[in-house]
């Protein structure tokens, strides 16, 4: 057995040829290749994550923009209905005041109404219990209304003032007595005789006649009306109605 | 019948003579870098099936070199890697008719035996730089020195014979069977020759690996693994 060293060397030359050659065209381009995929793999599963970041950053935002908006709507809602409440209430006391107003100026109104209209059916109703009296009385003129109602002058004349009754007396002027119907010349001397002693003087009466007295004898002079007839009693009367009515 | 242990010369370049076993190598040579050429050509972000069956190559060995070695694998990849194929590839090429394993010729073993040797003192060197390739011939202690050297020699040697040894006693064996019993007997020694030729390839750069840690192992940070067993 010998070692062929030729063979030796050859042999010894071709693997490191071998060697040189496959690590240029093998063993580092595979070896790289592999590095790079996981160096891409890396880069991939890190831009990845990031976008997972991102994504999950955007979700936070959103969800912070969400609930932003709730908080907002809760506010503008809160604001809203408070604003709501206010115009409510200032609409409600404005009605209130309003319908208070209007209660008011109806009630004035219906009482104005009111007593407008009773002050007119008491004015009618007066008026047309004047107008029944005025009727009735006309059927009664007689000689006791007569004597009655010179009674009642009489009596009238003697309630006088004494100053205004002696005034009267003293002035001589003439008095007119004026009665419903015509009255005789005998009754109007007895009528002036009486006259004349309720003054305690005799004075010139003349007798007039004027029927819307209805009933009555009324003296006048010229300081002096004595109304004693149906027709001042009457007025009378209704004045005293309408007055009472607008007291 | 043809003895293993002589070389048969093909032809002569000038003085030189070009036996077989040459002749194989350069072949398998051939065939290994135009299929390196390929694939390199064919390198893709996105591999192809064929691409990932090399990177599985690529990445196993890496993961040997990391285990065994305890380094990143990228400065022993080319060296540590092409001795395991090209063992490999010779190892198997008996499957060729007429074709002989150039590992079963002393050279050839002999040649990578020496380049073993070569690199244990070049990534020793390259390593902790000449000083400290040297301190680790006084590891544990200087009166080691001598075994070291002696030892840095026998482990040089008993790579070249382990090989040597278990390649040509196969082609030895099968041709011995071959002779005498006929066309299909052999074949389950064949059978066990291939076995035997990928275990040998793998010891073989297993070896390359723990005797290259070894030899800076006292100038990187982690520890060469504890198990430096010498498989026979």
């Amino acid at each position: 057995m010998t070692i062929d060293w030729w063979t030796l060397g050859f042999q010894a030359v071709n693997v490191l040829i071998l060697i040189w050659l496959l690590g240029r065209f093998f063993w580092r381009p595979v070896a790289a290749m592999i590095a790079q995929r996981h160096a891409t793999a890396q880069a991939i599963l890190a831009e990845a994550e990031a976008k997972r970041a991102e994504a999950a950053a955007a979700l936070d935002g959103i969800a912070r923009t969400r609930a932003g908006f709730a908080e907002e709507r809760e506010a503008i809602l809160a604001a809203a209905q408070e604003t709501a409440e206010q115009v409510r209430a200032a609409r409600l006391q404005e009605a209130a005041e309003e319908a208070a107003a209007l209660e008011a100026t109806a009630k004035a109104s219906i009482a104005r109404d009111k007593a407008a209209t009773e002050k007119i059916w008491t004015e009618r109703a007066s008026h047309l219990a004047v107008d029944i009296a005025q009727r009735l009385a006309s059927r009664l003129d007689g000689a006791a209304v007569r004597t009655a109602f010179l009674e009642w002058l009489l009596k009238e004349i003697h309630d006088l003032p004494d100053a205004a009754r002696q005034a009267v007396a003293a002035s001589g002027a003439t008095l007119e007595a004026i009665s419903a119907t015509l009255l005789e010349p005998e009754e109007q001397q007895h009528y002036a005789r009486l006259v004349g002693q309720a003054f305690g003087t005799n004075l010139p009466v003349t007798f007039k006649v004027d029927p819307d007295l209805i009933a009555g004898l009324e003296l006048h002079g010229p300081h002096l009306v004595i109304a004693n007839s149906w027709r001042a009693d009457l007025s009378r009367i209704l004045a005293d109605i309408t007055h009472d009515d607008q007291s | 019948m043809k003895s293993p242990l002589s070389s048969i010369i093909v032809f002569h370049v000038g003085p030189a003579p070009i036996s077989e076993s040459v002749v194989t190598t350069w072949a398998i040579m051939l065939v290994l870098v135009i299929g390196s050429v390929a694939v390199f050509r064919h390198l893709s972000l996105v591999p192809s099936r064929t691409q990932v069956f090399f990177e599985l190559i690529v990445e196993t060995v890496d993961s040997q070199i990391r285990d065994t070695m305890r380094l990143e694998p990228g400065p022993y990849r080319a060296f540590i890697g092409t001795l395991f194929i090209f063992i490999f590839i010779c190892n198997w090429s008996s499957l060729v008719p007429s074709v002989e394993p150039p590992t079963a010729h002393l050279e050839t073993d002999a040649a990578l035996a020496f380049l073993v040797f070569l690199a244990v003192i070049w990534f020793g060197v390259r390593a902790g730089g000449l000083g400290g390739y040297l301190r680790t011939f006084a590891s544990p202690n200087p009166i080691m020195i001598p075994l070291n050297f002696v030892e840095s020699l026998t482990r040089t040697f008993s790579l070249l014979v382990r090989l040597f040894g278990n390649v040509m006693s196969g082609v030895f064996v099968i041709g011995i069977v071959l002779s005498l019993a006929g066309l299909l007997v052999p074949i389950p020694l064949m059978a066990l020759d291939l076995l035997t030729g990928a275990v040998q390839a793998y010891i073989f750069a297993v070896l390359a690996m723990v005797f290259i840690a070894g030899s800076i192992g006292e100038t990187v940070p982690t520890p060469v693994p504890s198990s430096e067993r010498t498989p026979s």
